[in-house]
């Protein structure tokens, strides 16, 4: 389980945590968001996130 | 009679419909939001030489839109390109901003620069300046009365920036004048003239950066502070160089300098306009982050939108907007559209899901300085709640004052708090 943040707010995807308010279970992976996914905070696409190894 | 696909109609408005520099509308714009976004969601503004977009749906749609570029130089109006022998440090550095550049590159600027404004740092920010506003305070005491605009409001953001960039303690105030001729510099409702004079104006305190910036270069390790990480941060072997960093300290004050000043102001005065919700977040401080996007979103203290200008000839909500056209997004009007907000949209409620929100813009050009006005948002109203539990605004409206001319915000400059600080003592 991962995370990823996002390149243009530094909103992070917990994959372990999901986000369950936005009807993501725990456990999904950023890999299995769908490709029209975008970021609950900045609203940018899903290709601007990146691995996070805070 | 016509056989060719016509344009649709131009739906246009005027200074009667929309004048962000009145006095009625600079007290109580919200009647005029309302009507902007029930009759005229987009409208091209004949006074002010702009269209206005207006509705939640629109704001959000245009912001995520690549084709209208923030980017100045795009402008029909904008100052002919300068030689580059011509060039001045303001020049060079807009030109490596993150409101010029490409897409792509623009992304490699934001990962090169995240980890000087990402959450967890700048919650390391936190520890960093939470001795200015305590000094803030410290400096009020137990004053009956104070003004929030002239003791925290004025002060707090300009030297937050000043710190974390490195400006000494002294030349605050030197700072601060460069950090309002930054952002005059580019604004589009000033003439050029006035534009030029801000913008020179900048020129010595660029000079300055550079040579901090030289300084940092220098040494053995530049260190791990906002400047350090810039200057020490790296992408595929490749670094900023000098004026991608001035550009990052050029977007750094744009988003949280002037414009901050706002939010001190406009969070005390929303939750003392309502006791409940003050009492709510007393007992709840966990809300805090919440509390404090819904308060900016409440407040709604812009008084000009945020620009945006066509890079070529688009239909957008049904109108036709014209290459170079400048396009004000009005996201004040859009953080109390009932559309998005429902019934309670021009209410308080600390409580309420911000899913959606464009309080801090919305796509690629989102606020970078989002985590840093929370950081200090919470830092001043944690401190504000300890000391004055029992706050209220004196003589119920703060005695509420405007400065009736600045040239981008609704900006309150008195605001008298009545703290109760002696009642409360002798109770205790």
């Amino acid at each position: 389980m991962g995370q990823w943040i996002c390149l243009i707010c530094g909103f992070i995807y917990d994959e372990s945590k999901g986000l369950p308010d936005h009807g993501i279970a725990p456990g999904t992976k950023f890999s299995d968001l769908p490709a029209d996914w975008t970021c609950p905070e900045c609203g940018s696409p899903k290709d601007s996130f990146e691995p996070y190894n805070g | 009679m016509s056989t060719v696909a016509e344009a649709p109609a131009r739906v246009e408005i005027d200074a009667r419909v929309f004048n962000p520099y009145s006095k009625d509308f600079i007290r109580n714009p919200d009647p005029v939001w309302q009507k902007l976004m029930a009759e005229y969601p987009i409208a091209w503004h004949k006074d002010l030489q702009m269209w206005i977009v207006s509705s939640h749906q629109l704001c959000d749609d245009l912001l995520k839109d690549n084709r209208f570029s923030p980017d100045f130089r795009m402008w029909e109006h904008a100052p002919p390109p300068k030689a580059e022998a011509d060039k001045n440090d303001f020049d060079k550095a807009f030109e490596k901003g993150f409101f010029a550049v490409s897409p792509q590159q623009h992304l490699r600027m934001r990962k090169l620069t995240m980890p000087a404004f990402s959450r967890p740092v700048m919650m390391k920010i936190d520890e960093k300046i939470r001795d200015l506003v305590v000094d803030c305070f410290e400096a009020i005491g137990d004053a009956e009365e104070f003004d929030v605009y002239s003791t925290l409001a004025t002060k707090i953001p300009v030297r937050a920036i000043a710190r974390m960039v490195g400006v000494p303690t002294n030349q605050e105030e030197v700072f601060h004048e460069f950090a309002v001729n930054v952002i005059k510099s580019t604004r589009i409702n000033l003439g050029p003239k006035e534009r030029d004079v801000a913008m020179k104006a900048t020129l010595p305190g660029f000079a300055f950066f550079r040579e901090l910036i030289t300084e940092r270069r220098n040494r053995p390790d530049p260190g791990s502070d906002f400047l350090g990480s810039l200057v020490s941060a790296r992408e595929n072997g490749e670094g900023l160089d000098d004026y991608e960093i001035l550009s990052v300290i050029f977007a750094l004050i744009t988003a949280g300098s002037d414009t901050a000043t706002d939010l001190h102001t406009f969070l005390i005065h929303g939750l003392l306009k309502n006791p409940s919700q003050y009492e709510l977040l007393k007992q709840k401080p966990e809300l805090m982050e919440n509390a404090i996007i819904e308060l900016l979103r409440y407040g709604s203290f812009g008084k000009m939108p945020f620009f945006r200008f066509a890079t070529g000839d688009y239909e957008f909500g049904g109108q036709l907007i014209k290459k170079g056209q400048g396009i004000g997004v009005n996201i004040q009007a859009a953080w109390h559209d009932p559309k998005k907000w429902g019934v309670t949209a021009n209410e308080l409620d600390i409580t309420r899901r911000l899913d959606g929100n464009i309080v801090f813009g919305a796509g690629a050009h989102f606020c970078i300085g989002t985590y840093l006005v929370r950081v200090q948002g919470r830092l001043m109203l944690t401190e504000f709640m300890k000391r004055y539990p029992n706050a209220e605004l004196a003589d119920g409206d703060g005695r509420l004052d405007y400065e009736w001319t600045h040239h981008n915000a609704r900006r309150i400059n008195r605001l008298i708090v009545k703290t109760n600080a002696a009642a409360a003592k002798k109770a205790a």
